[in-house]
């Protein structure tokens, strides 16, 4: 069993192993583990005091920012307050200066009076309780063991938390499904307590022990919860259901919020009465002795535990599951559901051999998963490497919470450009607040004026605005984010260039605001606007002669750094009518229109395409150099002027092609920047290699001809739009956890290369292409692997929007 | 000089948290950040997700 170790963020505390109802579907006392028998009542000051230091121990071997405790039980309020007293006072000792400590308590509700909340409130112990619903539904288990209804004490104990006093202890109600209850009336009288949460819990089977189907309906678990969740969407969804919100979750690319859902690894352990450490207890529910560990906290730390193979074997996600699973298109979602509820005590004969049992043999360097995969068989083994008992319900909850929902929840970034726009503008807000946050104090009077400044000139118009859009700013922003994370030299320094940011930002907006900047080896540069070369007090230092070679303009005009290189020095600048006054120590220059070329400002050279955007032809951004192939250094004014006359003919070919999706898309370029070489063949770019610039900006060959650039732009276009929608949405998650074969190369490939690959490809074959054969070829890859994506486990409800846009766009090829 | 924004962008300009109101751990925000920086290793938090509690 490979992988790092997964440390434990949440314990379960069993502070009691006795319970004064006696219902007949608890998994402590009516299923195969009658371990509790042996156990002493309640926990002893010794075990407590041990577990305290073993889980601080632990939150600083890991850096854990928090930890949470459960009070469990049995019935943990019959520990009684002053032992439930010593057991925050141990925690949260123990932890103080550590982790913050997030303290629960799980109940039935029958003895929690105030004497106990005031106890809580004093620690901060949230509170949740079990209820199964109205009276009916809840007597039909929750009885004392003389057969006594529970119902009105739990409905005491529910008012009570819910005044004001102790509200803010209130985690909500537990409801465990019994498919004889309605669920709407179920549903109804939990609604009708407002509890500020619901979560619904499968009743505990295994394959041995399989959960009641009146007349054998295979998915009536889910055709219950569907009747909840139509009653509560109908309802307006008043309180979050866990359940419900960890499928929206997954279904949207997040992690599941229950351990009876996804494929998030384990990270719990549960302390039982006598200090002994256990697996998660529901397993009690598979056989004796299912969850045993042989540790305890007396003699060994919880990493002993975190190595143990049966807590392993529940941290592998995709990989620690059995064949069917993995091929599984809701797996994602659904992962394998609840650990216990996939065991078999012996296999099925004539399917499979005998596999794992839950000791944790990992499914993914399992090979005879790929032999079962080829012989079309994967029937149940021995063990929990199985389906779940519930697959077919969860699959259908799944289904059914996705058909109801997805239509009305694909992210409006993948429909509408300008929320693309948006999106993208507020992530770069988010970047510069996050270096703001990491450079803490570090980058002194300077930044700190700056960001004022920038604050300022947010406020009063919108040249920041414009600045911020620009997309190399993201890759300044990105790269001193990652600087002052890694504590690389000159991190903090590279952060003051927001003055030169701020500066453009007022010359932009035209406000009356001097702004003290920071220019690097006798270089200002203003993005967006253009660079500044300060003469020398000798006169020296400026150039209007353009040489010839591909360096050239670079060569005399001089380059700029990224910011933080070269000799630093300072300058103000302040906007005077349409353009700006640069003040140095020895010099003052004004730029009195910043559009033109001068001796010493060399402008961000415009080009309006016809019909389209006006783009900035950007070959002075010292952040440019982020498409994976040399920047061209620098461009001649003659070279200029004959690359803006390919980039329009390029344009004119491409133009009526385009559709109107496309254009907008196309509305998007702001940005294009002269590249040494054309683009890497492969269309899938991580981010981390690449450098990442915002939304707008393409790298074009310099020396291409026009056929050639009008196919590099659309390639161009095609990539930008998927990497921008990749940069604020999730389109899959858990992307290189299944390889598919491409129909363009032989390696199989993850599936955001076959998704990159066949967005690209439908463009160019639908939009242009050096010929009809060649775009009958790439329509045909296309098509292949658009095939080959359907019903991928890894594809988010907005992926597969994507997928359906994708498939409609073919039709037009 | 000054700097003209489209409609959709200034409707989500008027709509806005304030630069220096960005909550960079709110876990919205954070979500939207990882998504474009190198994840930071170790100090997460998790919501509990016992089956057997809330």
């Amino acid at each position: 069993m490979t992988g790092p170790l997964v440390p434990f963020r949440e314990i379960v505390l069993k502070v009691h192993s006795r319970c004064d109802l006696a219902c007949d579907h608890c998994y402590i006392y009516e299923h195969a583990d009658q371990s509790w028998r042996t156990r002493p009542k309640a926990i002893s000051d010794d075990a407590m005091s041990w577990t305290a230091l073993r889980l601080a121990e632990h939150a600083k071997t890991h850096d854990l920012p928090s930890v949470s405790v459960i009070l469990h039980g049995g019935e943990p309020l019959l520990a009684g307050p002053a032992r439930l007293r010593r057991v925050c006072e141990e925690l949260t000792r123990a932890l103080a200066g550590v982790a913050a400590l997030d303290l629960r308590i799980h109940t039935n509700g029958l003895q929690l009076g105030p004497r106990y909340l005031d106890l809580f409130a004093e620690y901060g112990v949230k509170v949740g309780i079990s209820l199964d619903g109205d009276r009916a539904a809840n007597d039909r288990h929750r009885r004392f063991a003389d057969g006594r209804s529970s119902h009105p004490l739990v409905l005491k104990a529910v008012e009570l938390l819910r005044q004001d006093r102790y509200r803010a202890l209130d985690l909500g109600l537990l409801c465990t499904i019994d498919i004889a209850n309605d669920p709407v009336t179920v549903y109804d009288a939990l609604s009708a307590l407002e509890p500020p949460r619901i979560d619904f819990l499968l009743p505990h089977a295994t394959w041995d022990d399989p959960p009641p189907r009146p007349e054998g309906a295979t998915t009536a678990y889910a055709d219950w919860l569907l009747a909840v969740f139509d009653r509560w969407d109908a309802d307006g969804r008043p309180m979050p259901v866990r359940l419900f919100e960890s499928v929206f979750s997954t279904l949207h690319g997040g992690p599941s919020l229950t351990e009876s859902l996804g494929l998030v690894p384990t990270d719990l352990i549960v302390v039982e009465t006598d200090g002994t450490l256990e697996q998660v207890d529901s397993l009690k529910s598979a056989y004796e002795g299912a969850a045993a560990t042989g540790f305890d906290v007396f003699s060994h730390t919880l990493d002993e535990v975190a190595a143990h193979p049966g807590v392993r074997a529940r941290q592998l996600g995709v990989a620690g599951l059995g064949e069917t699973c993995r091929r599984c298109p809701v797996v994602r979602s659904c992962g394998g559901g609840l650990y216990t509820h996939r065991y078999r005590s012996t296999p099925d004969t004539g399917t499979r051999p005998d596999r794992s049992d839950h000791s944790g043999r990992s499914g993914k360097s399992d090979r005879s998963d790929a032999d079962a995969r080829a012989e079309g068989t994967g029937g149940h083994t021995g063990g929990f490497d199985n389906p779940s008992v519930y697959c077919a319900d969860l699959e259908a909850l799944i289904r059914g919470i996705e058909s109801r929902t997805a239509a009305a929840s694909v992210p409006p970034v993948l429909t509408d450009p300008g929320e693309l726009v948006a999106a993208q503008q507020e992530l770069t807000r988010s970047l510069l607040a996050e270096l703001h946050v990491e450079l803490g104090g570090r980058g002194g009077a300077e930044w700190q004026q700056a960001w004022e400044l920038a604050s300022a000139v947010e406020e009063r118009s919108d040249g920041l605005d414009a600045v911020l859009t620009h997309p190399y700013t993201r890759s300044w922003l990105v790269d001193r984010v990652a600087a002052l994370r890694a504590e690389r030299p000159g991190a903090v320094d590279g952060a003051l260039a927001l003055s030169a940011y701020v500066a453009a930002a007022v010359v932009r907006g035209g406000l009356d605001l001097p702004v003290r900047v920071r220019g690097t080896g006798g270089v200002l540069h203003l993005p967006t606007l253009g660079t500044l070369r300060i003469p020398r007090p000798d006169g020296t230092g400026a150039s209007t002669a353009h040489g010839t070679g591909a360096a050239g303009a670079a060569e005399e005009f001089g380059t700029v750094g990224p910011f933080g290189e070269g000799g630093a020095f300072e300058a103000e600048v302040r906007p005077v009518e349409e353009g700006f006054l640069v003040r140095t120590a020895t010099a003052e220059l004004r730029i009195g229109r910043p559009a033109e070329a001068t001796e010493h400002w060399r402008p961000v050279h415009r080009l309006g395409l016809p019909g389209g955007p006006v783009l900035a032809l950007d070959d002075l951004d010292p952040y440019r150099d982020c498409f994976g192939v040399p920047v061209h250094p620098g461009l001649r004014p003659a070279e200029t002027a004959a690359w803006a006359g390919r980039l329009t003919a390029a344009w004119e070919l491409l133009h009526p092609a385009l559709p109107e999706r496309a254009e907008a898309a196309a509305g998007a370029l702001s940005t294009v920047t002269p590249l040494l070489a054309a683009a890497p063949l492969t269309a899938h770019q991580p981010v981390a290699t690449t450098g990442a610039h915002g939304l707008g900006a393409l790298g074009l060959p310099f020396a291409a001809g026009v056929a050639e650039l009008a196919l590099a732009l659309l390639r161009g276009l095609r990539r930008a739009r998927l990497r921008a929608l990749t940069e604020v949405t999730d389109l899959y998650a858990y992307d290189g956890e299944w390889l598919r074969p491409a129909p363009w190369q032989e390696a199989p490939v993850p599936l955001s290369e076959l998704l990159a690959g066949a967005y690209e490809r439908v463009g160019l074959a639908v939009y242009g292409g050096p010929t009809a054969m060649a775009r009958g070829i790439r329509l045909d890859q296309a098509r292949r692997a658009l095939d080959t994506l359907e019903d991928a486990p890894e594809l988010t409800v907005g992926g597969k929007s994507l997928l359906a846009a994708l498939r409609k766009e073919t039709e037009r090829g | 000089m000054t700097t003209h924004t489209s409609v959709a962008f200034a409707t989500a300009k008027k709509n806005r948290v304030p630069l220096a109101e960005i909550d960079v751990r709110d876990s919205g925000v954070a979500k939207k950040l990882n998504r474009v920086l190198p994840v930071p290793t170790g100090r997460v938090a998790r919501v509990s997700s016992f089956n057997s509690a809330l």
